[in-house]
């Protein structure tokens, strides 16, 4: 078609005007498609992380002072033995879990650095329901203890290490029995980084009859807001003495804020298309400005307006497509480039949902570079013939 | 009408409403041009010359009145009806010769033909029009901007023959080539003519106009004689 012809000439013959204005799209491409590749690798390592499936209500005092802090003089940073038997019969028949936690002090091995960790102290029974070992075995007795991976890891233990805690070894030692697997953050129990002892054991050493928290698995997913709403109903009924959070809907609204996150950034990418937009309007007006005295010939010598109109949407289309075709390469260098550097993996880029960005950003750009070449091309094709012959 | 006249004006009036009042350009303009006539229209600056030729090119419709092209009425056609027209059956030779500059010799003289197929080059018609315009082989693949004003003129004029028109419509087109160059253009035009294709010229020189075998003057919108 020698309208298509024409309009290839003519961005040729304009070669640097039609690259600086290419360039904009590319840079729209590239801002889109990277900001939504990067969103969504980040929604995606991080549900990754929070490997917890939403199946537990976790129940902690109420912290917040509440404003008018004065005169709640019940409140105690701790759940009572009475508010857990609450809880445990309001959520039967789900199992619910005391948690005693506390930070210490404590030394591996004679002679080693003193460091501070989390310890837990949960009941042995409980524990199997919580969490898995990837090594060793649940400990029974009131000596024995399990750490975390990563504790593990980064000090050195073995099933068999000893730990001295406290000051001097003031509250005891525990040998590990076992090694618990990583569970990256969770909303119950972070053990990654700590030692979980037994209830009893943390009972009698840090003379606690209270918990720390409490952990209610539940069977059926379904169930769980009815579960939260039983605790709340039951427990803070004349004021709030516990906060509970169904993890189901902490994990949606986490994620429902990442997915803002990635719109709003690939919205700002948007607005560099836009941007880009308006510099294809405004080389497509030159275009036209400077051949109204062509299209008048052709117009005079038998080209029919839409004739005219596409010529131009063809050099629109020319810009917007090898512009999209430039920025989807160069967001594909781009995204894997953010991955491997920003988040040291590139797994989360060679997925679907992460490479459909790129189409997307160079659809947009398409899509931008027809929008912004209607007006100039419409125009073009609505000149009136006799003037347009007559303009020099 | 059995074998219509190729273009026929009857009581044409064309009106400029401006804002300083309203412009008469052609005051009640009847006239008859039969097929292989060679007519030169003739006139002062003012005279209503260009909005003749504007609506014998059919790039503008009368006032009141009727103007037939080969027995069709363009009174009340749409623009896309009258660019139809003006593509088959007008051949429009312009004063500045206006090719277009991106395309090579024969896509230019194709340009119209291609618009009417919806095809692309046929390097076989446009070569037969050049050489009937008596133009050098060797410069059918060069640019416009390439040949002289004379060649250039040609490739006009074979640009304006491709789709075989009723009429040839030129606008002074020797306006912008010396005397010489010219004369050959309207040599060429003259010989056209004898092989049948008729001819309507607008100039203002009258040793162009000699050329021609009627002339139609004109003077403030009316044919004087």
């Amino acid at each position: 078609m020698i309208f298509w012809e024409i309009a290839k000439r003519n961005v040729r013959i304009h070669l640097l005007r039609s690259f600086l204005a290419m360039l904009g799209i590319v840079i729209g491409v590239v801002a889109i498609s990277t900001m939504g590749i990067l969103g969504n690798s980040m929604v995606l390592s991080v549900s990754d992380s929070l490997r917890t499936v939403g199946d537990s209500v976790i129940v902690t005092p109420h912290a917040g002072g509440g404003g008018m802090g004065f005169g709640s003089g019940t409140t105690s940073f701790t759940i009572s033995e009475q508010e857990f038997q609450q809880i445990k019969r309001v959520s039967a028949p789900n199992v619910a879990i005391p948690v005693l936690r506390t930070s210490e002090r404590m030394k591996l091995g004679v002679g080693s650095e003193e460091i501070v960790a989390l310890v837990y102290g949960l009941d042995p029974d409980d524990v199997p329901l919580m969490l898995n070992l990837v090594e060793g075995d649940y400990s029974r007795g009131n000596s024995g203890c399990l750490v975390g991976a990563t504790f593990a890891k980064d000090n050195n233990v073995r099933v068999g290490s000893r730990i001295s805690l406290g000051k001097d070894g003031e509250k005891g030692t525990l040998r590990v029995t076992g090694i618990i697997e990583e569970r990256g953050m969770a909303f119950d129990v972070s053990t990654d980084s700590a030692v979980v002892a037994t209830r009893d054991w943390f009972d009698g050493t840090y003379n606690r009859d209270d918990y720390d928290q409490v952990v209610v698995k539940v069977k059926n997913l379904d169930e769980i807001a009815d579960v939260k709403t039983a605790i709340e109903k039951q427990l803070n009924r004349r004021e709030t003495i516990v906060d509970v959070m169904d993890t189901r809907k902490t994990m949606e609204t986490i994620f429902e804020a990442f997915g803002q996150i990635t719109t709003f950034v690939s919205a700002i990418g948007g607005i560099s298309m836009i941007v880009a937009g308006v510099s294809i309007l405004n080389i497509m007006m030159m275009s036209v400005t400077e051949r109204i005295k062509e299209i008048g010939i052709m117009r005079s010598i038998g080209a029919q307006r839409r004739e005219v109109m596409s010529m131009f949407l063809y050099e629109a289309a020319i810009l917007g497509i090898l512009g999209a075709i430039i920025g989807g390469v160069m967001s594909f260098v781009g995204g894997y480039a953010i991955s491997s550097l920003m988040l040291q993996t590139t797994k989360y880029f060679f997925v679907p949902s992460s490479l459909i960005q790129i189409v997307y950003g160079m659809a947009f750009g398409i899509v931008v570079c027809l929008i912004c070449g209607i007006y100039p091309a419409w125009r073009a094709a609505n000149l009136n013939p006799i003037d347009a012959l007559r303009h020099e | 009408m059995e074998n219509p006249p190729v273009m026929l004006f009857r009581d044409v009036v064309k009106v400029y409403p401006l804002p300083a009042g309203d412009v008469i350009a052609l005051d009640g303009v009847s006239f008859q041009v039969d097929r292989g006539e060679f007519i030169s229209v003739m006139g002062p600056s003012g005279s209503g010359k260009s909005t003749l030729l504007n609506l014998m090119g059919c790039l503008d419709t009368p006032t009141t009145g009727d103007i037939f092209i080969s027995g069709t009425r363009i009174g009340d056609m749409s623009d896309t009806e009258l660019t139809s027209l003006r593509r088959d059956r007008i051949g429009f030779i312009f004063q500045y010769f206006n090719l277009f500059p991106l395309l090579n010799i024969i896509e230019n003289v194709t340009f119209p033909m291609m618009l009417k197929t919806g095809r692309g080059v046929d390097p076989e018609r446009g070569k037969e029009v050049l050489r009937a315009v008596q133009l050098d082989d060797k410069l059918f693949t060069h640019t416009p901007t390439e040949l002289s004003g004379g060649q250039q003129q040609r490739v006009a004029v074979a640009r304006a023959l491709i789709n075989n028109p009723d009429i040839l419509l030129c606008d002074e087109p020797t306006g912008n080539l010396d005397s010489k160059t010219g004369d050959g253009i309207m040599d060429l035009m003259s010989e056209l003519n004898r092989k049948g294709t008729t001819i309507i010229m607008v100039t203002h020189d009258a040793h162009i106009a000699e050329y021609s075998r009627r002339t139609i003057r004109i003077a403030d919108g009316r044919i004087v004689s």
